[in-house]
C-alpha cells in the first residue's frame, strides 16, 4: 500500500492541505460521521477492505488508520 | 401508479444556516450528497393524507372503481395512531365497501417490494379483483429540524400502486432477505411500549457537531448500515439476476431504493452497473422517503415511457430491519405513471 498516497487521499476527505501520520484524526474539524463515511468508502472502493463501525471508532491516529487498512489487505 | 409530495419544497441553500453549518462545510456536505431540495409535509399533515389523496385522484379519473378494491395495504413507519389500523381509517375517509382487508404493515426502505409481495400473495391465494398497494412517510417527524445531517436528507412522500392480475405469462423473480440481529443499526428507540415516551425521551441531546436527536427520532449507525449496503445488498443483485437468468445488460434499468446519492453511486461503482441505468436523483429533488423512494424512481425516471412499454426492471429495497428485497420483471406498460402534488387546506 502506498502510504504517501493514503495520506493524500485522507487529506481530501478531511479538506486539509496535508495529513500527517501522527495526527489525531479526532482533531480535524472535517472529522465527523459523514467524513467517516467517506474513509470507510474510500477503504472499500480503492484498497478492498471493509472497515466494521467499532473498528472506526477506535483509531486515534492517521497511521492507524493507515495500518488497519495495510493489515486488511493481507 | 401515482406518487404523491407535498407541495412545500425546501432548498438547502436557503436552510443550512438553520443547522448552524459554517459555509465551508455546507458546501461540502452539499457536494458529497448532491444536495439541493425536498419536500416535507407542513404540520398536521400525515402519510396517509398523501396516499388517500393519490388513491382519491385515480378513483376520479376513472382508473380504478371503488367497488374492484379488494385490499388495502398501507405501509409506513409513520402512522396516523397507534390503533386503528391507518388502513381502516383511509377506508373509512373514501367510503369504500365493506367487503374488503385492510392491512397495515411496518416496513420502511423495503416496503414497496414487501407491499408488491403481499399484494401478489392476496391476488393469489384471496383471488381478489384489485389490490391497492399505500407506501406514504413522513420522515422528517422523525428527525429534528436542526439535525445537520438526517433533515436536509429526508423527505415526504407518498404513492398508490394497484395491482391486478394479466393474463399473459408474466413471471416476477423475488428474493427476500432479513437479519434481525443487526435490527438496532436503525432505529426509534423510544417512544412506544419498550420505552415509552417520558420527557426525558423528548430531551434533545448533541451526539455529534451539529446533529442533535431525542430517543424518540431515528439513530443511525451509518458505517453499519454503509457496511450492509456494500457487502449485502450486490450479493442479492448478483443472486436475482442469475435466479432470472438476466445480466446486468438485459436489465433495462434499476430502480433502486435512494437513501442517499453518496452510498448509492458506491453501490453502482461497486456492482458495475452504469449509472445511466440506474437513477440517482430522487433524494436531491425530494429527499430520502423511505419505501415511496422506488414508486417515486419509477415515474420520475420512466415516467412516459412505461405509459407506453415494458420495461425490464430490477427493483431494489434495502435498510431498517435489517430487511433487503430485489424483484426482476417486465413492468409496464402502465395506465397511469405520475407525480402529483398535495396542498394542503
Amino acid at each position: 500500500m502506498d502510504k504517501i498516497k493514503f495520506y493524500e487521499q485522507l487529506s481530501e476527505i478531511l479538506d486539509v492541505e496535508q495529513v500527517k501520520p501522527e495526527d489525531v484524526l479526532k482533531d480535524f474539524e472535517a472529522w465527523d460521521s459523514l467524513a467517516i463515511l467517506s474513509v470507510l468508502a474510500m477503504a472499500d472502493l480503492k484498497y478492498g477492505v471493509s472497515i466494521k463501525a467499532e473498528e472506526i471508532r477506535s483509531v486515534v491516529t492517521a497511521a492507524d488508520l493507515a495500518s488497519m487498512v495495510e493489515a486488511k489487505q493481507k | 401508479m401515482v406518487a404523491v409530495v407535498p407541495k412545500e419544497e425546501y432548498r438547502f441553500d436557503d436552510e443550512y444556516p438553520i443547522f448552524k453549518l459554517t459555509e465551508d462545510k455546507a458546501k461540502r456536505f452539499k457536494k458529497m450528497m448532491s444536495l439541493d431540495r425536498h419536500r416535507i409535509a407542513p404540520p398536521g399533515v400525515c402519510a396517509s393524507d398523501l396516499c388517500q389523496h393519490g388513491l382519491q385522484q385515480l378513483l376520479n379519473e376513472g382508473m380504478l372503481k371503488k367497488e374492484e378494491i379488494g385490499a388495502l395495504v398501507f405501509v409506513s413507519q409513520t402512522p396516523d395512531y397507534t390503533m386503528p389500523p391507518t388502513s381502516n381509517v383511509i377506508q373509512g375517509k373514501l367510503g369504500l365497501g365493506r367487503e374488503m382487508i385492510c392491512l397495515d404493515i411496518n416496513q420502511g426502505c423495503s416496503g414497496f417490494l414487501l407491499g408488491l409481495i403481499q399484494a401478489f400473495l392476496l391476488l393469489d391465494i384471496a383471488a381478489l379483483p384489485k389490490v391497492v398497494l399505500l407506501n406514504g412517510d413522513t420522515c422528517s417527524k422523525q428527525t429534528d429540524r436542526c439535525n445537520r445531517i438526517s433533515y436536509p436528507l429526508t423527505g415526504d412522500a407518498g404513492s398508490v400502486t394497484i395491482i391486478e392480475r394479466c393474463e399473459a405469462e408474466n413471471p416476477i423473480y423475488v428474493d427476500v432477505k432479513n437479519d434481525g440481529s443487526r435490527y438496532r443499526a436503525i432505529m426509534i428507540p423510544a417512544g412506544r411500549y419498550r420505552m415509552p415516551s417520558t420527557p426525558e425521551t423528548l430531551k434533545l441531546r448533541e451526539v455529534e457537531e451539529g446533529v442533535v436527536q431525542s430517543l424518540e427520532h431515528v439513530h443511525m449507525d451509518g458505517a453499519a448500515i454503509f457496511n450492509f449496503t456494500m457487502e449485502d445488498v450486490p450479493p442479492q443483485i448478483d443472486e436475482i439476476l442469475a435466479f432470472s437468468g438476466d445480466t446486468r445488460d438485459s436489465i433495462e434499468q434499476f430502480l433502486f431504493h435512494q437513501p442517499n446519492p453518496f452510498i448509492l453511486k458506491q453501490m453502482a461503482d461497486k456492482m458495475k452497473i452504469p449509472s445511466a441505468k440506474l437513477p440517482n436523483n430522487i433524494v436531491s429533488l425530494y429527499g430520502n422517503c423511505s419505501s415511496v423512494t422506488i414508486p417515486l424512481n419509477i415515474a420520475l425516471n420512466c415516467g412516459e415511457q412505461l405509459l407506453r412499454e415494458k420495461r425490464r426492471v430490477c427493483l431494489s429495497g434495502y435498510g431498517v430491519g435489517l430487511s433487503w428485497i430485489s424483484m426482476v420483471m417486465d413492468l409496464g406498460p402502465l395506465a397511469a405513471n405520475k407525480i402529483v402534488d398535495y396542498e394542503s387546506t
